[in-house]
């Protein structure tokens, strides 16, 4: 679920949903328009000396090292070792947010990384495990679990031996006393010989520590969790969040070996199944530089089957006789929830739930406990913690920093006072921008904007790359009604997307040109008495007016029709042509011709420029087939391909009339009224 | 510290803590800088490390380091030990505890026994100082601070400098909120630049400002233009300010042209000029940069209303003359027009202007003929003008300093031909019976045309616009600048 989430270069960012793992790690934005290309030399001083950086677990430093390590794959092998001997070096306390980075490249970059750090993943991973301290074991336990499905394919992040000998090494397979002392190396290729003891394994014919298996529980929750927060009416994984809760009192209450077991089972087959039904982007090509992996054929093909429910489900009447559970069960039972996550975690993931509970049943089934303390999980479930006002809560704690000071504003004060105005520009604002230099507040707010100021430079990255060749101008300066209503609030911090404000602006001329065409549109000329059955045709666009009925005035009228000298044209060829709009438009268009002549919409471009050329001179009958040419390309769904794409204004007018019901031909209109206009 | 220089050698500077690197860029030249280690700002603005930063168009600029850190061949270049920064570092967080009250004030937190007395007044600063003193430089230090400090500040800038232009031309008056820092590489764009059709990462090069056309460099030139723009900009604010009363916790801080501290026009002028800008912004706090005299004479005229603290000015301030401020004035419009172009050092292949990328501030500006008709020309004010004061007593101008005379660009001498027009906002009352006679000196501008070919015989005029919007039907006002390319 988590994996397949962040993979990949997905088209927004979505907080991926981790428990208490340390959201750091999102696929980076797309490398920056590199800014050097340096040699190997270079590019392994600079890169160690960045990663130096990396102290503590800045998600900042973090993602810009992933996206250098993703821009620069052609080094793969320099960042494999920078990695790898920055490990070794540095003190402990420093460990885990290396590991974290070597997490985020191998899942966010995947190849050629993944494959470079399997090499030396395990001892790396053992030795450190075995230095650190407990907090930080969890950490890396946590994150080991990941690992189980970071791969692309949901599989083992650096292939199945690499994992089981890590796993071993951590938890221990019950023969082995001192798992960091052993090689691990050396009995991974027993392991691998031995497909069959792979699913042993896993299962763990040996010893199962209460401890992994609290971890492992711990780990679902918090992703559960997680889950919620990002829905939270998705009942069914509040149920699934109250069985946790349950089964995590009941194995630190203490069950049995072959009851750890079965709940070690169940929770690995309801992470499985859940994280199945999610759709994998496919992965990236690799960089062409890369020579195809040989040595990886674990994590291609699934060398473990995935865990199947050893027991039965139980029939659903026998839980409700489960007290323990009604009190915590807070919706109807799942299977009959038209949730749309329980779709979308299938039925497995029901069935999987449906054994925990059974197991959960079981278990107190054997131990006769009535379990007092469900009814306050239930309450723990309901009782979600309100999510602090974080912004709220930062702009305090900067008062009272700000506030400490004892600066008076006189003019010999301010001389006198050696002021520590770092420390409010610099540290307390350890996130940094690396694009651009913007700092952000290292906390889960400051976190926040971050992301959405990194979000903002992938959109305006991506934006650029597509505009590439499209001649950029000065916008006219906002009226001062936009200037006095632009609101800074919603731009906090982040560098507004670009465009946004004129957008504002771009909207207010759409809506204009649009009331005004709609006025136009309103008008219309009553059909003279004897003369319906005539047609009559705009001078202008030689359309042939359509008479309605116009109940209002009990009369035969022509819409958007206004009667000039004499002659009824259609409202709105005649506005244009006064307004010398369509000379404006037809210098734009041969403008565009030019400009674009080697873009894809060059092609069409051609047909309609000949289309219109035909318009113009040839008669009536084949003037039909035309417009219908025409028509296709003025209401092609595209707003790309839009033939005055460069001009804003031009281009809402275009948008607004090729909205017109009839569909007139607008293109062959626009000519036609040009060359009316033009022999003056 | 690093940085690759105009010629095609880079040399390693290393800073000292609290110390500055400066350079002066002669014409033509250009220079990028790359922050190798450790922290550097221009100006507030801080730089990103290994990102060569690039400055051109004549920029004279600091880069300064409070924890040492940085760099060409500028025709000046020297580390100075000896700034003001602590002081401006003073000031900044003197004003944060102004905002953070004001937002405390706002969201009805409650206050501590021991803060019971103070304000919840936001900063609202008014600088002044007489000319060459970097008054410029320290709005845009406090601004880039501001918006640094991660409160989500967007403090408005405002302009009432007609020979600084800011984010418009030269001869505009202008106010924008900012929201990142306002970056420094050329003094075609000083104060961050209007918004684009481009994508821009940052939003100091998207700014929207809401401009007022005052025509001229000189404030002296029609103060009573200048007054009552400076009180329409300060009605508009007020007006922001009750709309978005978040916005307003951050305050503002307005630059001022230097006529306004010192020089030849009579003290009164400047007086009512400075009363203009304390009444119209509602200004708590008065900063004198390095001017004993002014100090005490703001001292005397606001201490009961407001604080007035002097400031010290910056040594590296550099002394400019009058062809600097000229070339100045065509880098600004050049830039309105065509985008910030700097040609990078040769060895530097790609480098970024205040962090973006070089390819998107490049713009293309449409030439198109119109007709004389199309567009309505005035002129605020008769050409040349005495000062009321000057002329003799009894007499009576012909044409008074807020009248809008119509121009006809037929007339030979109309003076059109490469003059600098401002296009202003269509009204906003089209309903004729709200309009009224002085309501052009009241309408924003929407963007400046240039006028390049007069063509009286058949009564067509070929302008430069910054875009292909059209200004048939719109008024446009001239002014005393011109500009070719």
């Amino acid at each position: 679920m988590y994996s397949q989430q962040q993979y990949g270069p997905p088209p927004s960012f979505q907080q991926p949903s981790y428990g208490s793992y340390p959201s750091y790690y999102q696929p980076p934005p797309p490398p920056p328009v590199p800014v050097y290309q340096p040699d190997p030399v270079t590019f392994r001083r600079d890169y160690s000396n960045q990663l130096a950086e990396l102290k503590v677990n800045s998600r900042p430093i973090i993602q810009n090292l992933s996206m250098i390590a993703q821009e620069f794959a052609r080094f793969s092998e320099i960042v494999a070792q920078c990695l790898e001997s920055h490990i070794r070096r540095v003190p402990q306390w420093m460990k885990l947010p290396a590991f974290y980075l070597l997490d985020a490249i191998s899942k966010n970059v995947y190849e050629p990384y993944a494959r470079n750090f399997a090499a030396f993943v395990v001892p790396l991973f053992l030795e450190t495990y075995s230095q650190v301290d407990q907090s930080t074991r969890s950490k890396m336990e946590e994150m080991l679990l990941t690992w189980r499905t970071g791969s692309p394919a949901g599989k083992e992040l650096f292939g199945v031996p690499a994992q089981m000998a890590i796993e071993r090494g951590v938890w221990g397979d019950g023969a082995s006393s001192s798992p960091v002392g052993r090689a691990p190396s050396a009995g991974l290729p027993a392991i691998n010989n031995r497909p069959a003891q792979t699913n042993s394994f896993y299962s763990g014919s040996g010893q199962i520590t209460k401890t992994q298996v609290l971890t492992e529980l711990e780990f679902t929750l918090n992703q559960k969790e997680r889950a919620l927060q990002g829905n939270l009416y998705d009942t069914t994984l509040q149920t699934h969040i109250s069985v946790l809760h349950q089964l995590r009192k009941l194995v630190e209450a203490g069950v049995s070996q072959e009851e750890l077991q079965q709940i070690l089972t169940q929770l690995r087959s309801l992470v499985r199944s859940v994280a199945a039904p999610t759709p994998t982007p496919a992965p990236p090509p690799p960089p062409p530089a890369v020579a195809p992996s040989v040595s990886w054929p674990p994590a291609q093909q699934p060398s473990y089957p995935p865990q199947q429910p050893t027991f039965p489900p139980a029939p659903a009447p026998t839980y409700p006789s489960f007290p323990t559970y009604d009190n915590v069960k807070t919706e109807p039972p799942p299977s009959v929830l038209p949730s749309a996550s329980a779709a979308a975690s299938g039925s497995s993931a029901q069935n999987s739930i449906l054994s925990l509970l059974s197991t959960i049943k079981k278990v107190v089934g054997e131990n006769g406990t009535p379990l007092g303390a469900g009814a306050s999980s239930g309450e723990d479930v309901k009782l979600e913690p309100p999510p602090p006002d974080l912004e709220r809560e930062s702009s305090r704690s900067y008062r009272d920093a700000i506030l400490m000071h004892d600066v008076k504003l006189s003019s010999t004060d301010i001389i006198r006072k050696r002021p520590d105005v770092v420390e409010f520009l610099y540290d307390r604002l350890a996130a940094q921008c690396k694009q651009c230099g913007i700092r952000f507040p290292d906390t889960v707010f400051g976190k926040k904007r971050m992301e959405d100021h990194l979000d903002m430079h992938f959109k305006q990255n991506r934006k650029a790359n597509q505009n590439i060749g499209r001649g950029h101008s000065r916008s006219w300066f906002v009226g001062v009604e936009d200037w006095v209503h632009d609101v800074s609030v919603d731009v906090k911090g982040k560098g507004r997307e670009a465009g946004a404000r004129p957008m504002n602006a771009k909207a207010t001329a759409a809506a204009e040109v649009a009331k005004r065409d709609a006025d136009l549109r309103a008008q219309y000329v009553v059909v003279p008495r004897g003369e319906e059955a005539n047609p009559v045709a705009c001078p202008i666009c030689k359309e042939q007016f359509k008479s309605e009925f116009l109940d209002d005035e009990e009369e035969w009228v022509w819409r958007n029709a206004v009667l000039k000298d004499e002659r009824v044209y259609h409202a709105t060829c005649h506005a244009e042509a006064a307004t010398g709009l369509a000379l404006r438009l037809r210098s734009e268009l041969a403008a565009n011709l030019r400009s674009h002549s080697n873009t894809p919409e060059a092609a069409s471009m051609g047909s309609v420029a000949a289309a219109r050329a035909g318009g113009v001179s040839t008669p009536p009958p084949s003037g039909l087939k035309i417009s219908d040419a025409l028509r296709s390309v003025s209401l092609s769904p595209s707003p790309e391909s839009k033939l005055v794409g460069t001009k804003r204004k031009v281009d809402d007018t275009d948008h607004s009339v090729s909205d017109e019901a009839e569909g007139t031909p607008r293109l062959k209109k626009m000519a036609l009224t040009a060359a009316d206009s033009m022999p003056q | 510290m690093a940085s690759e220089g105009a010629s095609i050698e880079s040399k390693e500077w290393t800073l000292d803590p609290e110390t500055e690197y400066r350079f002066e860029l002669d014409p033509g030249t250009s220079l990028a800088v790359k922050l190798i280690r450790g922290h550097a700002e221009v100006f507030g603005a801080e730089l990103a490390a290994n990102k060569p930063y690039l400055f051109g168009s004549e920029c004279k600029a600091a880069i300064f380091t409070w924890r040492g850190y940085v760099t060409g061949q500028p025709s000046t270049e020297y580390v100075s030990e000896e700034t003001p920064m602590a002081a401006y570092a003073n000031l900044h967080i003197a004003f944060e505890q102004m905002r953070v009250r004001a937002l405390r004030d706002l969201r009805g937190s409650p206050v501590p026994e021991y803060e019971r007395e103070k304000s919840s007044d936001p900063p609202r600063v008014l600088l002044l100082g007489p000319e060459n003193s970097g008054k410029t430089t320290v709005c845009k230090l406090l601004i880039n601070y501001a918006v640094r400090a991660g409160q989500g500040w967007s403090p408005l800038l405002i302009n009432t400098d007609p020979a600084e232009g800011g984010w418009a031309a030269p001869g505009a008056l202008s106010a924008a909120p900012v929201h990142t820092p306002l970056p420094t590489c050329s003094p075609g764009n000083p104060l961050g630049a209007a918004a684009t059709s481009a994508p821009t990462a940052l939003s100091s090069n998207a700014l929207l400002p809401l401009a007022y056309w005052y025509g001229h460099a000189e404030s002296k030139r029609n103060p009573l233009l200048m007054e009552r723009i400076i009180r329409n900009l300060g009605e508009n604010v007020n007006d922001k300010y009750q709309v978005d009363l978040q916005g307003r916790t951050a305050g503002l801080i307005v630059d001022t042209p230097s006529s306004f501290a010192s020089g030849p026009g009579s003290s009164d002028e400047r007086q009512r000029l400075i009363k203009a800008c304390v009444d119209a912004f509602k200004i708590n706090v008065i900063l004198v940069v390095g001017h004993e005299k002014l100090n005490v004479e703001m001292q005397r005229t606001y201490a009961s209303r407001l604080t007035v603290v002097k400031i010290p000015k910056s040594g590296g301030v550099v002394e400019l003359d009058h062809l600097y401020r000229e070339r100045v004035h065509n880098y600004q419009l050049h830039t309105y027009m065509y985008g910030q172009i700097i040609p990078p050092p040769p060895g530097i292949s790609s480098a970024s202007l205040g962090g973006e990328t070089l390819s998107d501030l490049v713009l293309s500006p449409s030439s198109t003929i119109i007709n004389f008709d199309d567009l309505s020309i005035f002129r605020i004010g008769a050409e040349t003008m005495a000062p009321s004061s000057a002329l003799p007593i009894g007499a009576a101008r012909a044409v008074s300093e807020t009248q809008a005379v119509s121009i006809d660009p037929a007339q030979p001498g109309s003076g059109l031909l490469n003059a600098v027009l401002a296009v202003l906002a269509p009204p906003v009352n089209t309903d004729e019976s709200e309009r009224y006679d002085e309501e052009i000196l009241d309408l924003p501008i929407s963007g400046f045309i240039i006028v390049t070919n007069l063509d009286i015989p058949h009564r067509k005029m070929t302008i430069l616009a910054p875009n292909q919007g059209s200004v048939v039907g719109r008024t446009a006002v001239i002014g005393s600048f011109e500009w070719q390319e």
